[in-house]
């Protein structure tokens, strides 16, 4: 069945399953089969922000005072986090929207992938603010091997089910000849199952790949270094914790039957490789700790302590959509993190301010009380 | 905003059932192992157990990330405004969960 933008046929929205109906055709949200998705859209909205209103004056005299090993694990994670997103800011639309079946949820996946796009413009407002050459660190994203490595886990269930969803569309079900690929088989029951493991794989992807990254972020910023970095990895931050409650929201809906059956059973066929993608991705991440802290720690985290942060925070990943947890790390070795994970008080500068973001050097973040003195505030 | 939008309700295996009340100065206790805290039923589970200098970990602190998933053993919780977050069953969001009878929670086992 090739997809319709507006689709003409006369069906009841409300019966539609998530993924796999019928395309949506009027997106109405007066009637909603899963009312979570527009309250997630809502909760988005509210978090909106611009990278531009965080000065990042202070971070560029910050960052030329790391130490190298330091400044490696800095731009190591910017690099990072920059794959991450650019796959962030493009995959929900294209492998998500020619299937999805509710306006509701359509409408949260554009705004969830939106949202992503701002995260990897707040990477080049990073970047350009501490080093002179941003193409020297962009052009490395494809070419360091640790991060292609990474690149490869993190787009091929996408990868797959677009081809997949391709084919579908063109050719309708049967086997199918791909060159290079050999025999295709194209069955509601390989769609479904290619979704779903997809939708585990973002759920790692936001859940757990991204936390060695903002511990990293923190612990400078523990140190007062690099502050106006941790407030736009606050910002990410808050985003990314509700986008992983849309992808727990997708698999459990999906687990327990209650929106399509068929993919109860697929979930339930698939719990062994559901945890086997969760317990690589950490694995990953444990290594990829291990490639930031090779030539030397910073105070307050190690490779070490990292690969515990990381064990733990899958396990509580893996019980957030009703898989056992699986590691031995049953604490968090690093529980100031939350004070920094948590949302509130995460302030941007006023709006009224006008930080001309790339004027580097031209904000002083470092006035105190005394040089307003002379202002009638 | 005392509405309450869901009760998680687990018969207890253990010691005496208790009758859940709208007393806003019920006490109510909860057990952690061999642990148990006294808490009350004007703010949500979570400041009081970290007040009682227990780590519970969060992110969000507002009901959207299940950051403060626990298991709930037995006893009732609900919950104010409807957590964003998917909440399993048997399990409570600490964050936002207010304590309705005596319950008995658990971390990771
Ligand atoms: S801390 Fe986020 S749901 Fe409780
Ligand atoms: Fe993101
Ligand atoms: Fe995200």
């Amino acid at each position: 069945m090739s997809y319709s933008t507006f689709n003409r046929k006369h069906f009841d929205s409300m019966k539609e399953p998530m993924f796999f109906g019928e395309n949506v055709n009027v997106a109405r949200y007066d009637q909603q089969k899963h009312p979570i998705f527009e309250k997630l859209i809502e909760k988005q909205l509210s978090f909106f922000w611009r990278p531009e209103e965080v000065d990042l004056s202070t971070d560029r005299k910050d960052f030329q005072r790391l130490e190298e090993h330091e400044q490696h694990i800095f731009l190591s994670n910017l690099k990072y986090q920059t794959l991450l997103d650019s796959v962030q800011g493009r995959s929900p639309n294209v492998a998500l929207l020619p299937i999805v079946s509710l306006p509701e949820l359509e409408t949260w996946i554009e705004t969830w992938s939106f949202s992503e796009t701002i995260h990897s413009r707040s990477y080049t407002h990073i970047i350009r603010n501490i080093v002179n050459d941003p193409t020297k660190i962009f052009d490395d994203i494809v070419n360091n091997e640790e991060i292609t490595k990474r690149a490869d886990s993190v787009s091929k269930y996408y990868d797959r089910l677009i081809e997949m969803v391709n084919l579908y569309n063109t050719m309708g079900l049967g086997t199918f000849h791909v060159p290079g690929k050999g025999d295709v088989e194209i069955s509601m029951h390989a769609l479904k199952k290619a979704l779903y493991l997809t939708v585990a794989s973002v759920n790692v992807l936001e859940a757990i790949r991204f936390y060695v990254s903002f511990a990293c972020s923190f612990a400078f910023a523990e140190r007062t270094l690099m502050e106006g970095n941790a407030k736009i990895i606050k910002l990410i931050a808050r985003d990314e914790a509700l986008h992983l409650t849309g992808t727990q929201h997708m698999l459990n809906l999906m687990a327990s039957g209650k929106d399509d059956p068929e993919m109860a059973i697929i979930a339930a066929e698939c719990k062994d490789e559901i945890r086997h993608i969760f317990i690589e991705a950490a694995e990953q991440e444990k290594e990829w700790a291990s490639y930031l802290f090779k030539d030397g720690s910073m105070i307050g985290l190690n490779a070490q302590i990292l690969g515990q942060y990381v064990e733990y925070i899958s396990n509580v990943r893996m019980q957030a959509v009703g898989l056992d947890t699986h590691f031995e790390t049953k604490h968090n070795p690093i529980p100031w993190i939350n004070a920094w994970l948590v949302s509130d008080n995460v302030q941007v500068a006023p709006q009224e301010a006008e930080i001309s973001s790339y004027l580097v050097g031209q904000i002083d973040n470092d006035l105190d009380e005394s040089d307003f003195d002379d202002f009638d505030l | 905003m005392t509405s309450t939008s869901k009760v998680e309700h687990f018969q207890p295996e253990l010691g005496e059932q208790t009758t859940p009340t709208q007393d806003k100065d019920q006490v109510h206790r909860v057990l952690l192992g061999k642990k148990q805290i006294l808490v009350t039923e004007d703010e949500p589970l979570l400041i009081q157990l970290e007040r009682a200098g227990i780590h519970v970990e969060y992110q969000c602190r507002e009901g959207y990330c299940s950051s403060c998933s626990i298991k709930l053993l037995w006893g009732q919780v609900s919950y104010p405004f409807e957590p964003l977050a998917w909440v399993q069953s048997g399990y409570l969001l600490a964050c936002c969960a207010i304590v309705k009878s005596d319950i008995e929670i658990a971390f990771f086992d």
